[in-house]
């Protein structure tokens, strides 16, 4: 009797394992009357279906990534960039998908990536490099997406969103931009200093201006103070000069003679008849000559 | 099993982490439910239990055995089933969520705490910390909107707003962060020029990279919230990097040239006005003396004068004496007497002038007033002393003895 119960059991068991299947959150289902489409999307739960004759095919619900790994486009001026890409997509007609790709996800990607590489291409050519990289990104996206939904349709499959991932320059085009950005700096660099020396030297003539206005500033007020020095002494000397000429010149010419003439270094050839000798020669003092009276 | 067709393996239902935990009795961490094939290779293990205990039973004894045999049996299947039922307790920690599925169909989320659910195969809890606040980053080189080319490292955190979203939405939405990070911030930084982005932009792009994001991410309904968006490093690549710093070098040389001539002309002017005020001074200096000397020499000859008119020849005869004796005192001399006799003399001038190159010719120590002969001070040997010549224009002179 223990064995019927567990024959029974394990017989109930698998016609409830059978006949049951459960639909996630996540899944899209499509039940199947051999082979023939009978009932698309039950919702989630437990659902029954006979035994053998019925079978499910699941399907993800959610949004997949499509990754279009990098690869070359040439821009309107034929410019290369490298652009990859990647497109968020999900089943939206389970039905339509399973009778267009046999509900092989790989199939369906490549197809569709095949559509956004041929709309990537194009919409690349409509634009410049520049356009590409700054302005135009998500018209192109959004545009590639539009070309692409005719297909997706057709796959069952609702495009969410085509996004670029990253656009990169080809290594010799960047070792190019590289130049440039070096020669840019150079530029500014160059600028800068050219800015500061120009500064630097106006900064400088100014001071030396300055300078040469103060010196010749004092020079000229120095000049003034000494000529009118020079001009009170003048007159001073002048006028108490003025009262006797002629001694004045006697006077002046002994203080030069002794002035210019007296010292070690000087050597006198002497002739015993000149008026300072007078005496030297004879004690009566016969003059040869007057005083020299000048 | 369709669920478990290539691609769709990351959330097969059944296979959670905690496959083995179902002995545990719900304590602890058993949360997820049990792996189906363990499931199964139990079952039969039990089952293989039941029959094989059931065969033995019968091929030893008819119906006596039977009774032990049943209850063992009884026993067996009531431990089982507790077992079974205590597998549906699970406890969601602080900072998560349980979501429960029956057969697949969502429920309801449990909050943290302990919580029991119908055992596998009827409900399954999924729990998620979402709290926890999760960090990507990323570095790379983008082109900027003016085509140069910038080395950006960034970080996101982010963190789930909603689970059902995020566990129902999108298929594996962590990695659909990292797409959406990257293509938000290619997208910023392309929109910008390279000056803007290492500059102030900085922040802003960040900013904005983040409102991108999360606007991609609801279009997914990913059930992601991007907390924060920094932009850790901005900076050119490495092969431009030695111009780049070059360029703020310059920056620094502009200012340092500005400097370094503002230093200078602080240097110059004040030098230049203290020249100025000593050109001043010493004019003034000159003036004074001058006419300082010159009363002196006026006022000395004005007295001299006056003696003078009144003893004229004798004053005139005792200064020319004085005079001369001054002059040849000091000096060599040589007395001809050239007018008597015109013979040719041979004069040893050189032995004469010997060593006259080495007198008299140390400079004062007064700066020389300038040149200009009608001023010069005429009498240098003043009464007073060789210290009435000072400021002569010759120094040899006030070397000279005095008249008296």
């Amino acid at each position: 009797m223990l064995r019927i119960a567990g024959i029974a059991v394990i017989v109930l068991g698998i016609v409830v394992a059978l006949s049951t299947y459960t639909v996630d959150e996540r899944d899209r289902v499509i039940k199947f009357a051999l082979g023939e489409i009978r009932e698309v999307d039950p919702s989630p739960g437990l659902h029954f279906k006979f035994p053998l004759i019925q079978n499910v095919e699941k399907f993800d619900a959610r949004i997949m990534t499509l990754n279009i790994p990098p690869d070359r486009f040439l821009t309107s001026e034929a410019k290369n960039i490298i652009v990859d890409f990647y497109a968020k997509w999900r089943i939206d007609d389970v039905g339509q998908f399973y009778r267009a790709t046999r509900g092989d996800e790989r199939l369906a990607e490549e197809r569709l990536a095949q559509i956004l590489r041929d709309g990537m291409r194009n919409e690349f050519a409509r634009f410049e490099l520049q356009d590409v990289v700054s302005g135009e990104r998500l018209t192109i996206m959004g545009a590639v997406r539009q070309t692409a939904l005719e297909t997706a349709k057709e796959l069952g499959i609702d495009l969410v969103d085509v996004r670029i991932r990253r656009m990169d320059l080809p290594e010799e085009v960047s070792e190019s931009v590289y130049e440039r950005m070096r020669a840019e700096r150079q530029r500014v660099a160059q600028d800068f200093r050219a800015r500061g020396q120009e500064e630097a030297e106006r900064i400088r003539s100014r001071a030396d201006r300055e300078r040469t206005v103060i010196l010749a500033n004092a020079y000229r007020d120095s000049e003034e103070i000494r000529g009118a020095g020079d001009a009170i002494a003048t007159e001073t000397l002048g006028r108490s000069f003025g009262e006797d000429q002629e001694f004045f010149r006697f006077y002046r010419s002994l203080i030069a003679y002794r002035n210019s003439m007296s010292g070690e270094n000087s050597t006198f050839i002497l002739e015993p008849n000149s008026q300072f000798f007078q005496y030297f020669n004879a004690p009566g003092g016969e003059r040869p000559a007057p005083l020299p009276a000048r | 099993m369709p669920w478990n067709e290539p691609g769709n393996n990351n959330r097969d239902p059944w296979s959670g982490g905690g496959g083995g935990q179902r002995g545990s009795g719900g304590g602890g961490g058993g949360n997820q439910p049990p792996d189906l094939e363990e499931m199964m290779r139990k079952l039969s293990r039990q089952l293989n239990g039941i029959f094989g205990g059931g065969g033995s039973g019968g091929g030893s004894g008819s119906g006596g055995m039977g009774r032990g045999a049943q209850a063992l049996v009884s026993l067996g299947l009531i431990i089982a089933v507790v077992i079974w039922l205590a597998s549906g307790f699970h406890i969601i920690s602080e900072g998560e969520r349980g979501v429960v599925l029956r057969f697949g169909e969502f429920q309801q989320v449990n909050n943290p705490g302990p919580g029991w659910h119908l055992p596998y195969p009827i409900e399954r809890v999924e729990i998620e910390n979402v709290d926890n606040v999760r960090t990507l980053s990323h570095r790379a080189l983008i082109v900027t909107g003016d085509e140069n080319i910038i080395d950006v490292d960034i970080a996101v955190q982010y963190r789930i707003l909603d689970l059902v979203d995020y566990l129902f939405n999108v298929r594996d939405p962590d990695t659909t962060v990292n797409q959406v990070m990257e293509s938000a911030i290619r997208e910023r930084i392309g929109k910008n020029n390279l000056d803007f982005i290492l500059g102030e932009g900085r922040g802003e792009i960040a900013s904005s990279a983040r409102v991108v994001m999360q606007e991609n991410l609801d279009a997914y309904g990913a059930g992601i919230i991007v907390t924060a968006v920094s932009m850790e490093q901005a900076q050119p690549p490495e092969p431009v990097q030695g111009a780049f710093a070059d360029a703020i070098r310059a920056r620094e040389d502009e200012v340092r040239f500005r400097n370094e001539a503002e230093a200078y002309a602080n240097g110059v002017i004040p030098r230049a006005r203290g020249q100025a005020a000593r050109v001043i001074e010493e004019a003034e200096g000159y003036r004074d003396q001058v006419v300082a000397r010159a009363e002196g020499d006026a006022s000395r000859f004005d007295q001299l004068l006056a003696e003078y008119q009144q003893v004229p020849d004798v004053t005139r005869d005792r200064l020319y004496l004085e005079a001369v004796e001054a002059v040849l005192e000091g000096s060599q001399k040589l007395m001809l007497d050239v007018g008597s006799s015109n013979n040719l003399m041979m004069l040893p001038l050189d032995q004469l002038f010997e060593g006259t190159s080495s007198t008299g010719n140390s400079s004062s120590d007064t700066p020389t007033p300038r040149p200009l002969d009608t001023s010069r001070s005429v009498f240098s040997n003043s009464g007073s002393g060789t210290s009435g010549a000072q400021g002569d224009r010759n120094p040899a002179a006030q070397r000279s003895r005095e008249v008296r």
